[in-house]
């Protein structure tokens, strides 16, 4: 009968907290939206199965091998740790307020030393941290999975629009202002009580205004960890969903006679030009922000693998093989942040609510700035262009090209709105390389 | 009073970041400018001429004879064929 209790005890289901269960829907909810909705598929897949396995009672996939001790082990072990951290334990307590009285001192101000000590306890008792604490712990707090991807984007991007029409980087400038926008109403609603961000958190939901998934990881990575799941989740979910967002905002702040604009076409950009912008781009970074300087020199450093032409092989692997493998383990990591107790809160709702504020200024940002340049230059352009400024690359340039023909049907707007659209890119990057220099 | 301290950084950072994005971008448009004029005018497009080769109107007097033949060739062919069904 002991047996029985024992196995009983052990089991997800007698483990199973609200948190947990509730998360494990949350993860099944992203699964659906990926597989029958087609959500950003690439990315959801991997985020909403991370996020179950992460929450998986008993199985510790997403924590370190110290809270996984702390978590389920014996009151022995518990001991141990408390000697290594140096505290002592109540012995009239019980085991589970000892459980409590540990992870505070894991958390809160225990040495390194201290912690050390404790992980080599943990560790010699056969305790080791989970499988997608290490994936976390090597893809994003390092920052090599972002980065990488970006790499990836950069091998992926044509930047003949952009350098056949150059004043397109303005709409991609303007369209930044969906993040610093999000950033001061994050900072507002802090300020009103009615939610608790610090400036960095507030920086970190912004950035989601950027429209650019290793963007926004990268940033989040650095200034405010713990809300990185929220954030990764709300990116990638409003990228899927431009093409619903958009529309309403550029046909509100459009005539249709300003959709029905055609635009001149496009002159041919020689190959020289394509090799020499990117190096241009790292030199810019170098000199103004080098704190930009890992997401757009690795941005820069890809599409020169693409645009020299005499690396084709590492031009193709960056831009398929690599960045397929990264995105598995990227998409995992995020998933390990999907836990009860940091993604079920009103944050994370309010970091929801404010993404998609942060998208829908920066839409009518990019198309009211498509407006302004049409008044004072002689070329036309058509406003809805502007909307691709936020980055979202191919879906938003996609975006434009539509509610373009539906204005006139002979109207292709698709390449002049690649030009806003990879200029977004480097926009948010900026942006992202100003935040973490202000705050990091 | 912390709380409107909390706001002036994020205003401060707002202003901040929205002009240095379009300083730097503004500085990228001056330099591609100027760089895809001087690439322009020391290595006049090759590209704009590919495409006019490419053209259906063939113009070397080769190309003329052998379009010529083709045509028969298809022209005999396909009155052959019409008669056979």
């Amino acid at each position: 009968m002991d047996k029985i209790i024992t196995l009983w005890e052990g089991s997800g289901l007698y483990n199973l907290q609200l948190g947990q269960a509730a998360m494990i829907v949350v993860g099944l909810v992203l699964l659906y939206l990926a597989i029958y909705k087609k959500f950003e598929p690439l990315l959801l897949v991997p985020i909403g199965f991370g996020g179950i396995l992460a929450n998986i009672p008993e199985a510790g996939l997403a924590i370190s091998a110290l809270d996984q001790a702390i978590e389920v082990g014996k009151p022995a072990v518990l001991q141990q740790i408390a000697a290594a951290f140096g505290i002592a334990l109540d012995p009239l307590a019980s085991a589970e307020s000892w459980r409590v009285a540990l992870k505070s001192v894991a958390d809160g101000n225990a040495s390194a030393d201290a912690l050390r000590a404790a992980k080599d306890v943990v560790v010699n008792v056969g305790y080791s941290d989970g499988m997608l604490y290490n994936f976390y712990k090597v893809a994003i707090g390092t920052g090599v999975a972002p980065l990488i991807i970006f790499m990836g984007v950069g091998a992926m991007t044509d930047f003949g629009p952009l350098l056949a029409n150059p004043r397109t980087l303005f709409l991609g400038a303007a369209a930044q202002f969906g993040i610093f926008a999000t950033l001061f109403g994050a900072v507002a609603l802090s300020s009103m009580g009615v939610m608790d961000f610090s400036l960095n958190q507030a920086a970190a939901i912004g950035i989601i205004g950027g429209a650019d998934g290793p963007t926004s990881i990268y940033v989040s990575s650095v200034l405010a960890p713990e809300l990185l799941g929220a954030i990764a989740v709300a990116a990638y979910a409003y990228m899927a969903l431009v093409p619903l967002i958009q529309p309403p905002i550029m046909r509100l702040l459009t005539s249709k006679k300003e959709r029905e604009i055609t635009m001149t076409q496009l002159r041919p950009v020689s190959k020289l030009e394509k090799i020499i912008f990117p190096l241009m781009l790292l030199i810019l970074v170098a000199l103004f922000l080098p704190d930009a300087a890992p997401l757009l020199g690795m941005f820069c450093f890809g599409n020169l693998m693409r645009e020299c032409g005499v690396v084709e092989r590492l031009s193709d692997t960056s831009q398929n093989a690599l960045i397929n493998i990264v995105t598995i383990i990227l998409g995992l990591s995020v998933g390990s942040k999907l836990m009860a107790e940091s993604f079920l809160s009103v944050e994370t709702l309010g970091i929801l609510g404010l993404g998609i504020v942060a998208f829908g200024i920066g839409t009518a940002a990019g198309v009211l700035m498509a407006k302004l340049m049409n008044l004072v230059s002689k070329m036309p352009i058509n406003p809805l262009i502007g909307a691709a400024g936020v980055s979202a690359v191919p879906m938003a340039a996609r975006v434009a090209n539509k509610v373009g023909l539906e204005a006139n049907p002979h109207n292709f707007l698709l390449m002049h709105a690649m030009g806003p659209n990879v200029a977004g890119v480097i926009g948010s990057a900026v942006a992202a390389g100003v935040m973490i220099k202000y705050l990091g | 009073m912390q709380n409107t301290e909390l706001l002036n950084e994020g205003l401060a950072l707002m202003a901040l970041g929205m002009g240095f994005v379009f300083t730097f971008l503004t500085v990228l448009v001056i330099s591609v400018t100027l760089m895809s004029g001087a690439v322009r005018r020391f290595q006049p497009a090759p590209v704009p001429s590919a495409p006019v080769r490419r053209g259906p109107t063939g113009t070397s007097p080769k190309d003329d004879e052998v379009q010529a033949v083709i045509s028969a060739a298809v022209h005999r062919y396909r009155r052959q064929k019409g008669r056979d069904s």
